[in-house]
């Protein structure tokens, strides 16, 4: 009864963002070619490929955490989304950062994801997923956030720098550490203090008598 | 919970320690020699040889030194010695012993019957491998009934009792059957020509013998009950 | 009493049987080592343009194949390393349990091929030939995908692991950073095998191992900086150049507190790979056989080639941080430079020193898995609250301590460099003296009982 649901809400929903991404860009493109970015333009290579595959895992994903049933795919789904995000930043050239996207999000904050799933109780019949879909709203809001990313991606003057395996490390040290240092120890300082506090939180209360 | 830093101190140092040592016995094992003996078939020496002395295995009787007094079938707790005794036809003053089987099947290996053997003939080897497709095939006859063995008679005075090198009767005994001999189809041989004289016996001794055959019957077969009969009036 | 015979193999083994575990036992290594060496260098953008020059007559900017023929020498490279990771892993299933049966006075696997060598091929082969069970109650898709997560973590590492000067597949900027990130695609998989399986044994394995990996990783990540901090880069080729083909060269010996990081890596490395003592996942006494008891076949052929190929890796690692990794003793880079010759492909001689570097790192690397398997077969299986509790307030404080005392080091060290090397010479020679005792121990220990001896026959 609910699969057929399912499978029709999933098709249509990645038909429907593929489409629209898919139309959007090919219009665009000249004007992508025009300020300096290349996809769509010249012949289709490996690299191409490769950047539709993790594109897609990226939105397949999302699609998968937001309508999957079971709680567990969904966290998959999360999994398959962030790693995309991660094969995004490769793109960019932004090792560091794409390393520390799959370090932080998928080994650390997936991981606690997975475990407090697994640690809850009824852990056998996880539907506990949302099956409330707004269809009308949702798109509506999807179309929006679309618009909206769309003209910042091609309005935006972007500092467009030619792609290369340029490292990424160093530079980002110097920047944490001279010319930020103050907002980012302010940053650890600050999660330093959610810490404690989660600890107090959690922890029993041992000294009332 | 809380522990002092002489503790903590402590807890590291006892560990290094204990690693250390632990890891040094471990290291001195992999330098010796494994104990381990690879049976049955790279052996430096036969494993009978390997085994202690008192090993129990199969039970072996030197028919030279056996005197026919039946101790061992007497103490045997499981009744898996069988003996039978009978006059020499050829010279009435020689005992015989026409079946000697011991059902090593059956054995449990307890050594009950060793103990009471006067000259030590029944005795239990090293040997234990005797692989038999047939479990009737593990009834080890040490008489023959065409030819049994006379008794032996000890020597007074003798300073010893020559007997048969250990396991090697055994050994020839092992070495007569292949493992997957067909079976005999009953358990005691039974004797080619049955005694003519003991049938003529049976008449009056009729009424304490019914009750009688019924004690052998819960012996392995019902086989020796005609073999049983003549002894039955002696006692 | 028959004469003992010492000979080995056996007299009576067949010849044919000698010959193909020889053969094999001979041919297993160069393979391995001839894939490595020369496929691997090879991705490798100015060399593979310069074949595309040279040997194919195109020009790489424009031809079309370019990205072919990169794609085809990644494949080749990739090919290369699952099948060492594959082999090796095979063969340490072998050796591990041979030197766990002498470490118990046994003799171990020793039927297939001469001493059992070529028991690991007939235990996959039969592994293979098993009917893959799913359990009914499982989550087929979930129980049938967990162990490629497994071995996709198992495997990416592979990508920035050195084994030699030229020999890894992407020298990563952020090398020993992505190491630690895509070790976390394992923890992904254990959970996934654990919950799917859905069998209470597998779920408590799971999430003990995920509670202690993720544990783990804080340690490792501290000790880790240590060597990070004295070499100033990520690269795992960056840290390795930064060392020294001389023992006293090596960050180990370089700094009192690298070498307290040293066994807080590896420590952590042997947690994060579920080794005993840490292995709760798995505790057969407990467990069963923890997140895989409902696997079988192919599947949990999958789990323990990730687990004996994660000793390559724990040894591989702490190789090249800590141990000098590929360097050769009196070889700088200016004679790895001029060895090369300035043509576009490599000299004959470049190609003997990348297999000269390649057995310098094999033999460190396979030292210290010695040690794991040692270890294994040394210690018990410890309770969970003491390896939380080694964890958090032994290695975690110990590992901030050695990160800030190597910070004041790498200050002094700038400021003095005699202090580092005489420094250097100190901590090698206590090394020294330390094994020296060890060994004396040892034979102590051997010649406690009476009449043992040394011996190593009787396989």
């Amino acid at each position: 009864m609910r699969t057929p649901k399912k499978l029709l809400a999933w098709t249509v929903g990645s038909a429907a963002v593929i489409g629209v991404v898919g139309i959007l860009s090919a219009r665009l493109s000249p004007a992508m070619a025009a300020g300096g970015a290349r996809p769509l333009a010249g012949p289709f290579t490996i690299a191409d490929a490769i950047f539709w595959g993790v594109a897609a895992l990226t939105v397949g994903g999302a699609a998968a955490v937001a309508l999957s049933r079971n709680i567990v795919y969904s966290a998959l789904g999360l999994l398959a989304a962030l790693l995309g995000v991660a094969g995004l930043y490769v793109f960019l050239s932004a090792d560091f950062v794409a390393v520390a996207q799959v370090m932080i999000y998928i080994g650390g904050v997936l991981i606690l994801v997975l475990f407090a799933i697994m640690l809850t109780n009824r852990i056998g019949e996880v539907n506990i997923s949302n099956a409330s879909m707004g269809w009308a709203s949702g798109g509506l809001l999807s179309a929006v956030m679309l618009a909206l990313v769309l003209v910042v991606a091609f309005e935006v003057p972007w500092n467009v720098r030619p792609s290369g395996g340029n490292p990424t490390t160093a530079p980002i040290g110097h920047a944490l550490l001279q010319q930020w240092l103050l907002p980012f120890e302010l940053a650890s300082l600050i999660l330093l203090c959610t810490l404690i506090g989660a600890i107090i939180i959690a922890r029993k209360e041992i000294r009332a008598e | 919970m809380s522990i002092t830093t002489s503790q903590y101190v402590g807890n590291v140092r006892d560990t290094v320690k204990s690693f250390w040592h632990g890891m040094s016995v471990t290291l001195s094992q992999v330098l010796r020699r494994p104990i381990t003996i690879q049976y049955p078939d790279r052996l430096e020496i036969p494993v009978q040889d390997v085994l202690p002395p008192r090993y129990r295995g199969f039970l072996e009787v030197d028919t030279d030194i056996c005197t026919g007094c039946q101790a061992c079938e007497r103490a045997c707790p499981i009744s898996c010695i069988q003996i039978e005794v009978e006059k020499d036809p050829a010279n009435p003053k020689q005992r015989v012993v026409t079946q000697f089987d011991i059902d090593e099947a059956k054995c449990m290996f307890c050594g009950l019957c060793v103990e009471p053997c006067p000259t030590g003939s029944i005795q239990h080897t090293r040997e234990f491998e005797a692989t038999q497709r047939s479990v009737r095939n593990l009834v080890f006859r040490w008489a023959d009934p065409i030819k049994p063995f006379p008794v032996y008679k000890v020597v007074k005075g003798a300073p010893y009792i020559p007997r048969a090198p250990l396991g090697s009767r055994v050994k020839d005994l092992l070495a007569q059957r292949s493992w997957d001999a067909v079976g005999t189809s009953y358990l005691p041989p039974e004797p080619l020509k049955p005694p003519p004289p003991p049938p003529v016996k049976p008449p009056p001794a009729a009424k304490p013998a019914a009750p009688a055959a019924a004690k052998p019957a819960a012996a392995p077969a019902p086989a020796p009950a005609p073999a049983v009969q003549p002894d039955e009036p002696k006692p | 009493m028959a004469q003992f015979s010492f000979a080995f193999p056996k007299p009576g083994t067949k010849k044919l049987l000698v010959g193909a575990t020889l053969g094999a036992a001979l041919a297993i290594p160069a393979l391995l080592a001839g894939l490595l060496v020369f496929l691997v260098p090879m991705v490798n953008k100015p060399l593979l343009d310069a074949f595309i020059r040279e040997k194919l007559g195109h020009v790489p900017a424009t031809w079309v194949g370019t990205q072919w023929v990169y794609a085809a020498a990644l494949f080749l490279a990739g090919i290369a390393m699952f099948t060492f990771a594959a082999i090796t892993g095979g063969i340490f299933s072998w050796y591990e349990r041979r030197v766990a049966a002498r470490i118990q006075s046994r003799i171990g696997p020793n039927r297939v091929g001469v001493a059992g060598f070529l028991q690991w091929i007939a235990d996959a082969v039969k592994l293979l030939f098993k009917e893959d069970l799913v359990p009914g109650e499982a989550d087929a898709m979930l129980f049938r995908a967990a162990p490629y997560f497994v071995v996709a973590g198992m495997t990416l590492v592979l990508v920035a692991l050195p084994a030699g000067q030229a020999i890894v597949v992407a020298d990563l900027d952020v090398g020993i950073f992505y190491i630690l990130a895509v070790t976390s695609f394992i923890v992904v998989g254990i959970l996934l095998s654990g919950w799917s399986s859905n069998s209470k044994w597998s779920l408590f394995g799971a999430i003990r191992a995920t509670a202690q990996v993720v544990s783990y990783e804080v340690p490792a990540g501290l000790a880790i900086l240590v060597p990070v901090l004295m070499a100033g880069t990520l690269s795992t080729q960056g840290l390795i150049r930064a060392q020294g083909g001389w023992p006293w060269e090596w960050f180990f010996f370089r700094n009192p507190a690298a070498a307290v990081a040293f066994f807080i890596l590896f420590i952590s490395q042997l947690a994060e790979g579920n080794r005993t003592p840490f292995d709760l996942a798995e505790a057969e006494s407990e467990l069963v056989a923890g997140y895989f008891s409902e696997y079988s076949g192919f599947r949990f052929a999958l789990y323990f080639l990730v687990e004996w190929a994660n000793l390559w890796i724990i040894g591989a690692v702490a190789t090249t941080l800590f141990l000098g990794g590929w360097q050769i003793p009196g070889v700088s880079a200016q004679t790895w430079a001029s060895v090369r010759g300035a043509g576009s492909f490599p000299a004959f001689g470049w190609w003997a020193l990348q297999f000269v570097s390649l057995g310098i790192f094999a033999v460190k690397t396979l030292f210290l898995v010695n040690v794991v398997i040692w270890i294994r077969w040394t210690l018990p299986r410890i309770r969970i609250d003491q390896m939380m509790n080694l964890c958090w307030k032994y290695l975690v404080p110990a590992g901030f301590a050695a990160m800030l005392f190597t910070l004041v080091w790498q200050m002094v060290a700038t400021w003095a460099p005699i202090v580092e090397k005489i420094t250097a010479l100190v901590v090698f020679a206590a090394t020294v003296w330390v094994t020296w005792r060890f060994l004396q121990q040892t034979r102590k220990n051997v010649s406690l009982i009476a009449h043992e001896r040394v011996d190593l026959s009787n396989w």
